[in-house]
């Protein structure tokens, strides 16, 4: 899983195909590749009466949509693991717990990948930076990640496929003690519970 | 001023002690210190055995030292005496330590045999000529500094009225295996040993008051548990494993009763729960984040750390109304509260300029005094079982370290040695 502070400004534009669902970011363009075709095929489809041979690429597109969409149940549990593998973290200013917007726009991408597999159960870690105390930052950690599961839950994901869990500052992203690393740790995380 | 409260109380007890019998006194109060001899102890039968002699000579001086009560005069002017195996008061040659100006005088004496160690230690008045306090210890060689402490412990009796803290063990979190796992070790960093073999995250210890026994948290199942381990048989329990949070848990002063955070339904707040985990009640209701409780030495009051009015300060609740006052009205961020076992002050941590620094304040929110200052955080005070230190964990010296002080802040000296990476200490009471 490919990693940025920024993830939540460059979601793109999530592409549903029945259960289909994915959510990539800006800094991961090859992932997105296979999953997000860029033309819409609809305009094509429509000039197929009148004459037969332009519409192959639309036909070659269909292609590749449906394994996905008639897969297997192995490759529906690799689809699984590849679309929690999109779980963004989110990001938190120091001694708060309150949701900015960029991190709810991120819980919307995190609830539709969640809502669309409703099968899944995901642990959200709390997290702090190293200041302040190691119990109070527990507290906070636990308020954190519990921010971020009622959001979810606001969203429409069941409430059932959510747990969480705070480590404090004791699991910092970034071992370093200066603001740019302390930005970085203070955040919630989307772990799959296996 | 602790000091001077110290000194006070000291000479009035060594007046009270010495009855008229006695010359020792201190001819004014303050910062006068009290001067005192102390002879190397000297083999009683079989062979000499002089690094035996220097363990426990610097480990008594050490703590004397530290307790800051003492002038100790200097070794090259001790009388003949001084190398005189007589340790009975008709055989001890007074004259020549009053003339020195020995207020008090340690001698002692040793037998090792085969691997068996016995010490012998007294404390004179010379100026009474007479014994005030003599103690016999048996034990094996390893057992040489610990005897040194005990001793220590028993002069502070003797002079002050109150035993020392030396002979008692300190709890720590360290990462030294990779993960954060619970040692144990003695007040002068010696005789380190390791608890718990988790592997995984393991914070906040306190001691029981009675027994050894310590509890702590963990997250050897995921998530922040409470458990209690039995040091000596290794018997370890969740004791609280509720859902949430399960932290900051402190014994309170009789051992009858637990104070933690839980987070069960739905907010961090303060319980209290029997030593078994059994829930008694809940102690906070509040919105906010109520952690680090610390109890009053009479067990009927806490004080805490809750961000009910934005930042995060302190308070205190006393037990029987339920009434809540805030403690602390400086500082934006203040923390993890220690309260006295004498009762008179609080000790606590203060964010500044971003690090931590350690302050005391009376349990009335007066009286503000910061201890520490230079560079480095400065978190986790934690008293010793007589209220006459402070043992706090500090980055210091570059790394996470033990450290002590007395409670004005002075006699500063590092306890761990370099590489243990400890934080997070707790101080036992007499072992």
């Amino acid at each position: 899983m490919i990693i940025s502070r920024k993830l939540g400004q460059f979601l793109l534009p999530l592409l549903a195909t029945g259960a289909i669902l994915a959510a990539g970011c800006a800094k991961d363009p090859a992932g997105d590749a296979s999953m997000a075709p860029p033309a819409a095929p609809t305009p094509a489809v429509a000039a197929v009466p009148e004459t037969a041979p332009v519409p192959a690429p639309v036909f070659q597109e269909e292609k590749v949509m449906e394994p996905a969409a008639t897969a297997a149940p192995a490759t529906a549990l690799q689809s699984a693991e590849t679309q929690l593998a999109a779980l963004t973290r989110i990001h938190f200013d120091y001694d708060q717990y309150v949701l900015s917007t960029t991190a709810r726009d991120t819980l919307a991408a995190n609830a539709t990948i969640l809502k669309a597999l409703p099968t899944v159960k995901v642990k959200i870690e709390g997290h702090c930076d190293e200041r302040g105390s190691d119990q109070y930052n527990i507290a906070l950690g636990e308020r954190r990640a519990q921010a971020a599961l009622n959001y979810l839950v606001s969203l429409g994901v069941n409430a059932g496929q959510l747990s969480t869990v705070s480590f404090g500052e004791e699991m910092p992203l970034d071992p370093g003690h200066g603001e740019a690393a302390w930005a970085q740790n203070r955040r919630a995380e989307f772990k799959p519970v296996k | 001023m602790i000091l001077r409260h110290f000194l006070i109380f000291f000479v009035l007890t060594l007046c009270i002690a010495a009855e008229a019998r006695s010359q020792v006194e201190i001819s004014a109060p303050g910062r006068q210190l009290l001067p005192l001899a102390v002879t190397r102890i000297l083999p009683l039968a079989g062979t000499a055995r002089p690094e035996l002699v220097n363990d426990f000579d610097a480990t008594l001086r050490a703590d004397l030292d530290l307790a800051g009560l003492f002038f100790p005069i200097p070794i090259a002017a001790y009388p003949d005496d001084a190398g005189q195996i007589g340790l009975t008061s008709t055989q001890i040659d007074f004259l020549s330590w009053q003339k020195l100006g020995a207020k008090a005088l340690i001698k002692g004496g040793y037998t090792e045999s085969g691997g068996e160690l016995v010490v012998e230690a007294r404390l004179y008045d010379p100026s009474g000529r007479r014994l005030l306090n003599g103690r016999r210890y048996r034990g094996k060689v390893a057992d040489i500094r610990r005897m040194a402490h005990a001793f220590a412990d028993q002069v502070l009796l003797s002079l002050t009225g109150t035993e020392g803290p030396f002979n008692s063990r300190i709890a720590c979190v360290s990462s030294r295996s990779g993960r954060k796992e619970l040692y144990l070790l003695d007040v002068d960093g010696q005789g380190l040993e390791r608890l718990t073999e988790h592997g995984a995250i393991i914070l906040n210890p306190d001691f029981s008051p009675q027994g050894k026994e310590i509890i702590f948290t963990s997250y050897r199942y995921g998530k922040p548990d409470l458990f209690r381990k039995e040091i000596y048989t290794g018997r370890e329990i969740a004791v609280s494993a509720r859902p949430g949070i399960n932290i900051s848990a402190r014994y309170r002063p009789d051992g009858g009763e637990i104070a933690l955070t839980l987070s069960h339904e739905g907010n961090s707040e303060i319980y209290l729960v029997g030593t078994d985990g059994s829930m008694r009640r809940r102690l906070t209701d509040n919105w906010g984040i109520d952690v680090d409780p610390t109890w009053s030495p009479g067990g009927d009051r806490l004080a805490f750390v809750s961000d009910r009015l934005g930042n995060p300060h302190l308070f205190t609740l006393d037990l029987a109304s339920g009434a809540v006052g805030q403690l602390t009205v400086a500082g934006k961020y203040n923390a993890t509260p220690a309260w006295s076992p004498l009762g008179d002050r609080i000790a606590f941590t203060r964010l500044e300029e971003k690090k931590f620094e350690i302050y005391t304040i009376r349990p009335d929110g007066s009286d503000e005094r910061r201890l520490t200052d230079g560079p480095g955080s400065k978190e986790h005070p934690r008293w010793s079982s007589d209220g006459r230190f402070l043992v706090f964990s500090s980055n210091q010296d570059g790394e996470s370290a033990l450290y002590l002080m007395r409670a004005d802040g002075s006699g500063l000296r590092r306890v761990t040695p370099p590489g243990l990476a400890a934080s997070q200490p707790a101080w036992s009471g007499r072992w």
